[in-house]
């Protein structure tokens, strides 16, 4: 009888020691990345978890959470696959299994952003995306932050920034635009303004106007459609580095790469260190890019950090923008002064500041609108000049001068 | 040039796109196609076997550097060739130790003939082929690199591109030596007896599953080097298979389930089919303009364009 007493004593105490109680910090809180880690996609979510990898690890090094007690953030990696229904199924788990997360950042390609967040709004899950589908933030979601400017966004203040390149470097305005896109969420919303009329406004011709479902068996009939046009505005906008790779070879063969034809993409993957290995940089040299976010001036200490840290040899948009997320999510659980998601997508609803996070986007500004998007988010445009992808557009964030392809 | 000059020449450049393309899915759906005419099986992972050759070919050339001495337009012809060898030699290798577990006589008498269980496995392969080259190969696009791939050889205004003129070239001439080896030698008319008759054939004295084994690590080895041929035009990953093996079982079954001959034919209407199509249909509907020819085709002759009629898909 003896013995069973003092066994009981020893489960209770040992029930109290396991009890989570208020004498005990919060140690870390979890914050989420859903990303393609598989499938065509998966290099893109690999820079983006170095990004939120080496932001995470600033963070933590710099005391963590000050308002948690100096609480760490921890990552949790969720692969969106290939698809839209496996991006959504992940997005499922990710909510099941993780009930304490404060937030996440994904899902990279906009068709499987706009899946992922049907999921994390009905579990007021605060997601923060470099996404560019103007849908994303059209659905009057309240849970979803969109820190890229949409699409449609990019396509308006893009135009008139290229235009004034050209007419810069060659002394007239271009006459005709070609427009190739694949039929995925972030070209087609790029695009849409300029087929609906963008391009006539501006007092340009649109001669080619072709989507096609990626990925690419070959790109011949593409390409052929402006060899035969010669345009002097070629709008490039696949997704999928493979189509990337047969699009401009095709234009080298047919003699209208290396600026023949002035060849302008969309989307952080035409600058990626993998086309560069894939292309060679005499392929891809003049060739620009439009996109939300890259390394720019004043950024030089993080991008050191990046390219020390990962063996990248630049810092990309992927990796910049989810660096900035994680900032983002530090700000708001400063302020929220709990790891509560709903109290943390107040504090980012509720953010106005050109300090901290701010400073790892264009317009160094965080301020979301009643949509979730960011208020001053302008594009960038980044021209690979002798082997790098450099940052041209706008001046302020330029590390070298544009050089627009004579023709 | 005048709007109608430039027309006429898209539609040539079109076919020759499409022929250019469609010889190595010739190539690739001869590879499904002797699997499927001698084993009766349908290899899911065939797709995955492809992304071994493109592989092969990478690390060959570009990779390890192996062939680089080769030189940039050598190089990658020789690295495709070798893909075929190395790939048999896996399929041989998985054909001894897991395939042949639910074909050949040990499974006549088995439900189905063994068909569920050679689904269920095959469809097993190709999971962990691509997974495991997630892991082996990571999730870098890469692709062999050649001038070949941005060079072309011009027919007045129509451009051949010469990395899939090559490919062509050798799709032909391999798809020719196999039906010459089906065809002349003893030990491809054993494959052949095998696939029309096993139990007779094993009478005769051939040796069934060993013939099954050659047909599988010769079907993956030809779609292998259909793989390392295109793995010079195209980047890839891991999961590129799935991309093909749609386009493979079309034309195997276009071209009339059984035919090698007939695969070939079915893989280059593919392409042709593909590539043609964007002169009159929206580019998206590329790969819907297949199969709406490929329905055609069954409605009319169910058997295929060279399949026996008492093979009906």
């Amino acid at each position: 009888m003896v013995l069973v007493r003092i066994l009981c004593v020893f489960a209770m105490a040992w029930v109290t020691l396991l009890a989570p109680g208020p004498s005990f910090a919060q140690s870390e809180v979890k914050v989420g990345l859903i990303a393609p880690m598989s499938g065509p996609w998966a290099r893109q979510g690999d820079l983006m978890v170095k990004g939120a990898n080496l932001a995470i690890d600033d963070i933590n090094k710099a005391g963590g959470i000050k308002a948690l007690g100096g609480a760490k953030l921890k990552l949790i990696v969720f692969d969106a696959g290939d698809t839209v229904e496996k991006a959504k199924n992940a997005a499922q788990r990710m909510v099941a299994q993780e009930p304490d997360l404060i937030g996440a950042t994904g899902a990279w390609l906009s068709s499987f952003t706009l899946g992922v967040t049907e999921v994390t709004e009905r579990a007021e899950l605060p997601v923060l995306t470099l996404s560019y589908s103007d849908q994303i933030t059209a659905r009057g979601f309240k849970y979803v932050f969109q820190t890229s400017p949409t699409g449609g966004a990019q396509s308006i203040s893009t135009l008139p920034a290229l235009m004034k390149m050209a007419e810069a470097a060659t002394g007239k305005k271009p006459a005709t635009v070609a427009i190739i896109s694949d039929n995925t969420a972030a070209p087609m919303s790029f695009a849409k303004p300029m087929r609906e009329g963008g391009i006539e406004k501006l007092g340009m011709k649109l001669v080619v106007n072709e989507i096609f479902t990626p990925p690419l068996s070959d790109a011949t009939p593409l390409i052929q459609k402006v060899r035969s046009s010669r345009p002097d505005l070629f709008l490039l906008l696949p997704t999928a580095i493979s189509d990337d790779k047969l699009c401009l070879e095709k234009l080298h063969e047919f003699g209208l790469g290396r600026g023949r034809v002035p060849v302008i993409s969309n989307g952080a993957h035409i600058g990626a260190p993998d086309l560069l290995k894939n292309l060679g940089k005499d392929l891809l040299e003049g060739v620009m890019t439009v996109v939300a976010n890259w390394g720019a001036k004043g950024q030089e200490d993080i991008i050191k950090e990046f390219v020390a840290k990962t063996g990248e040899p630049w810092i990309t948009q992927d990796s910049i923008s989810t660096y900035g997320d994680m900032m983002i999510f530090k700000e708001a659980l400063e302020k929220a002064g709990a790891a509560d998601r709903r109290k943390v997508a107040e504090a980012i609803r509720t953010m106005d500041t050109t300090t901290g996070p701010a400073h790892y986007f264009p317009g160094n500004r965080i301020k979301f609108d009643e949509n979730g998007r960011r208020v001053g988010a302008d594009v960038v445009i980044v021209q690979w000049q002798n082997g790098v992808p450099l940052t041209v557009y706008p001046p302020t964030s330029a590390v070298a001068q544009p050089i627009w392809p004579k023709r | 040039m005048t709007d109608w000059q430039w027309f006429f020449i898209d539609i040539l450049q079109a076919f020759a796109a499409g022929v250019l393309v469609g010889g190595t899915y010739g190539l690739m759906c001869v590879g499904l196609g002797i699997i499927f005419g001698v084993m009766r099986v349908v290899n899911f992972a065939h797709g995955d076997f492809m992304m071994l050759g493109m592989y092969a070919a990478y690390y060959l050339v570009t990779g390890f550097g192996v062939l680089a001495f080769l030189g940039p337009y050598a190089a990658p012809i020789a690295g495709a060739l070798l893909a075929g060898p190395i790939v048999f030699a896996i399929g041989w290798l998985m054909h001894r130790f897991l395939i042949a577990n639910v074909t050949g006589a040990r499974v006549i008498s088995a439900e189905a003939e063994g068909h569920y269980a050679q689904i269920i496995l095959t469809l097993g392969i190709a999971l962990v082929l691509a997974n495991g080259g997630l892991i082996l190969f990571g999730s870098l696009p890469v692709s062999v690199q050649t001038p070949l791939s941005r060079e072309s050889w011009e027919i007045g205004e129509v451009l051949l591109n010469k990395a899939r003129t090559v490919g062509f070239v050798l799709a032909v001439a391999l798809a020719l030596l196999l039906y010459m080896f089906l065809t002349r030698t003893s030990l491809g008319k054993a494959l052949r007896a095998a696939a029309d008759n096993p139990i007779a054939a094993a009478y005769v004295g051939v040796d069934v599953d060993r013939a099954h084994r050659l047909a599988f690590g010769l079907g993956v080895g030809i779609t292998a080097v259909a793989g390392g041929l295109i793995a010079s035009s195209q980047s890839f990953q891991p999961y590129i298979g799935f991309d093909f093996v749609i386009v493979m079982y079309a034309g195997v079954v276009l071209g009339g389930m059984g035919s090698i001959l007939g695969a070939f034919w079915g893989g280059l209407t593919i392409g042709l089919v593909q590539q043609m199509s964007t002169l009159v249909l929206p580019y998206q509907l590329q790969n819907t303009a297949i199969f709406v020819v490929f329905l055609l085709i069954i409605f009319f002759r169910p058997q295929g364009m060279f399949g026996r009629v008492w093979e009906r898909t």
